[in-house]
């Protein structure tokens, strides 16, 4: 290695071996189609239990389209369809029996903005257990979601409030706690902290590291040290133009994230994490 | 409740299947299709109640009468049916109408699209909406009782008579104001900023570029505009009823009594033409007519305000 | 060489000649508003001094007459009006923000069926009130056998306020961001619930305001009601939806054909009450509007 990216990485504490690894989704040869687009072509990934995944590349390539695949957002997309498998537990995600709502209540989802419902912070944390049904013990609910969120010591006394009045950083938690308070098993963030500040972020960051113990997380970003400072595993996609002149994206490399970070076996990783292109 | 909170489950959660039927959603989505049908459906009455009647007509009276001949008075014994008085004095009130809505409410709403600031907007904007909402039978009283008598006194040599295609098509175009204004304003609103911010880099002044690049950056919307008040000022009937007259006689003379179709309808409609009767035809006959007339030009209007939506949006 | 001026293109950058036009152009656009505000004061200022002799209780007390203008009211007008505007927002508001909701979260916009729909309601918002007269007359009153009632008056006006019901809620329905959609579909709301309990809420002054609009045409609306056999003197309040009727506009329209001076004092009394009762919905929709004006 000639140039190594000037990055914090994490500990090497995740098994190296590929077996070892306790998938919560297998994504097998997977494609994704705007209509007759194909958007991602041909993607094969694991998503390891209680890990969190991120996802690199420049725009464009197709980092967040997939990511939309494992909750089925994508469904909500006119014309959008997707080929191949994504396996979550053994069942197929986009199998004839299975109710996207259902999906969405086991894979939560956090949004590139913050994008609180205009109502009450404990109303936008009770919202989801509500749409499911839930009726009991609601204020403990939202006291531990909040707490899990690392944002209770700082509304505890305004959960009355409208939830527009916080900060942006507070807003972004509070849309955690939101998705958290639906006890889903996997955590789906979108570049979550590309709208914060840097002190934001770290906040962000530092509890991504809390819920790792107990939720699998996936983390789409364009910011290539924050994929190093927090996660496990991480996948590199780009964008290749094919012989019409249609760019498609694909994953190019998919690995432990210190080992793509310091020996990346493909070149256009290295290029990319070195800051040559993208 | 049915749902029990469910752990972050180890190994394998249970299947991803539909917890609960929701025939409930299904539902609810084919009650709101039925509500968008029902627009559907007022369209379909309406050329249903107009259809039959006016086949009927036109069993009796001859195509060649009715588009032929130039004397108009179904309700009158004998009875004529020729439509053109009445065609005529909906294109001159119109007309009348247009020269006066056109020119106000398009400079109304380059005013408010490139000169007013947003406190300027909060006042006249509401003016245009408060005039939009003042109710036809208004215009028309002021029209007889106030507009008429004052153009007596200023201009005699006119000769207008108590009830006359002037007054009536001034109020019209009074009438039609808001909707060329504010459908004017949309489409210029939905000009690119950058096609202006060009404009200024080039050194153009704000009239030059209001005139030069904003307005044929949203003539299809414009014309939209015009064509829809178009329409409205065709069909618009209680100003014309009360203060143009109900006299069919064939003219051009704005300062004439005059009846337009709308006007004719809403007389016929109002007396007491019995069921079946050749009187009673005829207001299907003229609605038909001009139902046509505004149905094709509001169609076109919505095309061009589709197309403009394309390019910008 | 090229010689550096500096002081001169400094004077060049100084404005020249162009002010007096743009200024007379400017001055011309703010003057076709200021005739449109000028028109709306004299109008105003004139039916309030027309009808100033007749605005006293008797007006709203005393029933309908063509012969004693003097002691002539307007009270089945009113009554008439109010039945209507009742069974109208009954009728019209469901039905027009059901189908919004349909057209803006469900519709998918590349069927045809949708277009035809969406096509077809810009198309009757312009379609004369007077067509929706003979709707009323030949399907409604006649074929449907509902005859000159209350009822038919209320169904005849909620189709013509129906396009324009569904055009302004269909405004507001879009003003609510696609991410508070998102945020909900991904929490696993059903599409109802999201609609329920995010969008809806999230509109509701904009279909307030849009409601109060259409209701506000529908009550100044009298051509359609020409055809349905309210022209005719009706000199008692409506019993029910069976009944026959006036409806305030009518009642104008009424006086203004009779050739009497004194009727025409009290048509402009009638218009001071029906432009007061209008200015006051209007300013609430416009008051909802301002107050509750979310900004995301």
């Amino acid at each position: 290695m000639t140039s190594q990216p000037n990055v914090t990485i994490r500990g090497p504490e995740v098994p190296n071996t590929p077996g070892s690894l306790d998938p919560v989704f297998t994504v097998e040869d997977l494609s994704v189609f705007y209509g007759d687009y194909e958007a991602v072509r041909n993607v094969d990934m694991l998503i390891g239990r209680r890990e969190i995944t991120a996802m690199i590349g420049p725009s464009g390539c197709g980092k967040s389209t997939v990511l939309r695949c494992f909750n089925r957002m994508n469904d909500l997309i006119p014309g959008a369809h997707i080929k191949g498998k994504i396996l979550y537990h053994d069942e197929n995600l986009y199998g004839d029996h299975v109710d996207p709502i259902e999906v969405r209540r086991r894979i939560g989802m956090v949004f590139q903005k913050p994008n609180p419902f205009p109502k009450a912070i404990y109303d936008n944390v009770a919202y989801g257990p509500r749409v499911n049904g839930i009726k009991r013990n609601m204020d403990d609910l939202v006291e531990e979601a909040l707490t899990k969120a690392a944002l209770w010591d700082e509304v505890k006394d305004k959960l009355k409030q409208n939830a527009l009045s916080l900060s942006g950083g507070q807003q972004q938690r509070l849309c955690i706690a939101r998705a958290i308070a639906v006890k889903p098993e996997v955590i789906l963030m979108d570049e979550p902290c590309s709208a914060l500040d840097p002190i934001a972020t770290t906040k962000i960051e530092d509890l991504m590291q809390e819920l790792r113990q107990e939720y699998t997380i996936l983390i789409v970003t364009h910011n290539m040290q924050q994929a190093a400072r927090v996660s496990d595993r991480t996948a590199f996609f780009t964008a290749d133009v094919d012989s019409a002149g249609v760019r498609h994206g694909r994953l190019v490399e998919f690995d432990q994230t210190t080992r793509i970070f310091t020996k990346p076996s493909d070149k256009r990783t290295e290029d990319y994490i070195t800051g040559r292109f993208g | 409740m049915s749902a029990p909170v469910r752990a972050a489950a180890p190994g394998s959660p249970k299947s991803l299947a539909r917890s609960r039927p929701r025939y409930g959603e299904q539902l609810i989505k084919a009650i709101l299709l039925i509500s968008a049908l029902v627009s559907i459906a007022t369209t379909v009455g309406i050329i249903v109640a107009l259809v039959e009647p006016t086949i009927e007509f036109f069993s009796e009276v001859s195509f060649g009468e009715f588009f032929g001949s130039t004397t108009w008075g179904p309700l009158f014994s004998p009875p004529a049916f020729g439509v053109w008085p009445i065609i005529v004095a909906t294109l001159e009130i119109t007309l009348i109408a247009i020269l006066v809505a056109v020119p106000l409410g398009l400079a109304a709403a380059i005013f408010l699209s490139e000169y007013a600031t947003p406190r300027v907007r909060k006042i006249f904007k509401p003016v245009l909406e408060v005039l939009a909402g003042v109710p036809t039978v208004v215009f028309g009283f002021f029209a007889l009782t106030f507009v008429t008598p004052v153009l007596k006194d200023w201009f005699p040599f006119l000769g207008l008579e108590a009830k006359n295609a002037l007054s009536a098509g001034l109020l019209v175009g009074v009438m039609i104001i808001p909707i060329v204004a504010s459908l004017s304003e949309d489409a210029m609103a939905a000009v690119p900023n950058g096609l202006r911010e060009g404009s200024y880099a080039l050194g153009a002044s704000k009239m030059l570029t209001s005139v030069r690049v904003v307005v044929p950056a949203a003539f299809s919307g414009i014309v939209a505009a015009v064509i829809l008040a178009i329409s409205r000022a065709a069909g618009e009937t209680m100003i014309v009823a009360i203060a143009g007259g109900f006299k069919s006689v064939f003219t051009l003379n704005p300062a004439d009594e005059m009846a337009t179709m709308a006007a004719f309808i809403a007389q016929a409609g109002s007396g007491d033409a019995s069921v079946g009767s050749i009187p009673y035809k005829t207001i299907f006959a003229v609605g038909s007519l001009l139902f046509i007339m505004t149905f094709f030009m509001n169609y076109v209007s919505a095309r061009l305000v589709q197309k403009y939506r394309e390019v910008y949006e | 060489m090229a010689v550096l001026s500096t002081p001169k293109s400094a004077v060049e950058l100084a404005s020249k000649g162009r002010p007096l036009k743009e200024h007379l152009f400017r001055v011309a656009l703010l003057s076709s508003l200021a005739i449109a505000l000028i028109f709306l004061g004299m109008l105003l200022i004139y039916v309030l001094e027309e009808g100033w002799p007749r605005l006293s209780p008797t007006l709203w007390e005393n029933m309908p007459s063509i012969r004693r203008p003097e002691t002539a009211g307007i009270q089945s007008g009113i009554f008439g009006t109010l039945w209507i505007i009742g069974l109208t927002a009954l009728m019209a508001l469901p039905t027009g923000i059901l189908a919004a909701v349909y057209l803006e979260e469900y519709a998918d916009r590349t069927r045809w069926y949708n277009k035809v729909i969406e096509l077809n309601i810009s198309n009757l918002a312009a379609v004369p009130s007077i067509v929706y007269g003979i709707l009323g007359l030949g399907i409604i009153a006649r074929w449907l056998q509902f005859g000159f009632t209350v009822m038919t008056g209320a169904i005849t006006v909620s189709l013509l306020v129906l396009p324009i019901v569904i055009i302004s809620a269909r405004e507001a329905i879009r003003a609510v961001p696609p991410s508070i959609r998102e945020g909900s579909l991904a929490l696993g709301a059903t599409q109802w619930q999201t609609i329920w309990r995010q969008v809806l809420p999230a509109s509701i002054p904009g279909i307030a305001t849009g409601s109060i609009l259409a209701l506000s045409r529908a009550i100044g609306e009298a051509a359609p009601f020409l055809m349905l056999g309210a022209a005719t003197l009706v000199r008692f309040n409506p019993e029910g939806v069976w009944s026959s009727f006036t409806v305030l506009p009518l009642q104008i329209y009424n006086f203004i054909s009779q050739s009497r001076e004194e009727f025409h004092v009290l048509a402009a009394a009638a218009i001071v009450i029906l432009l007061a009762i209008l200015l006051l919905m209007n300013s609430v929709a416009i008051w909802l509007r301002n107050r509750y004006q979310k900004r995301w």
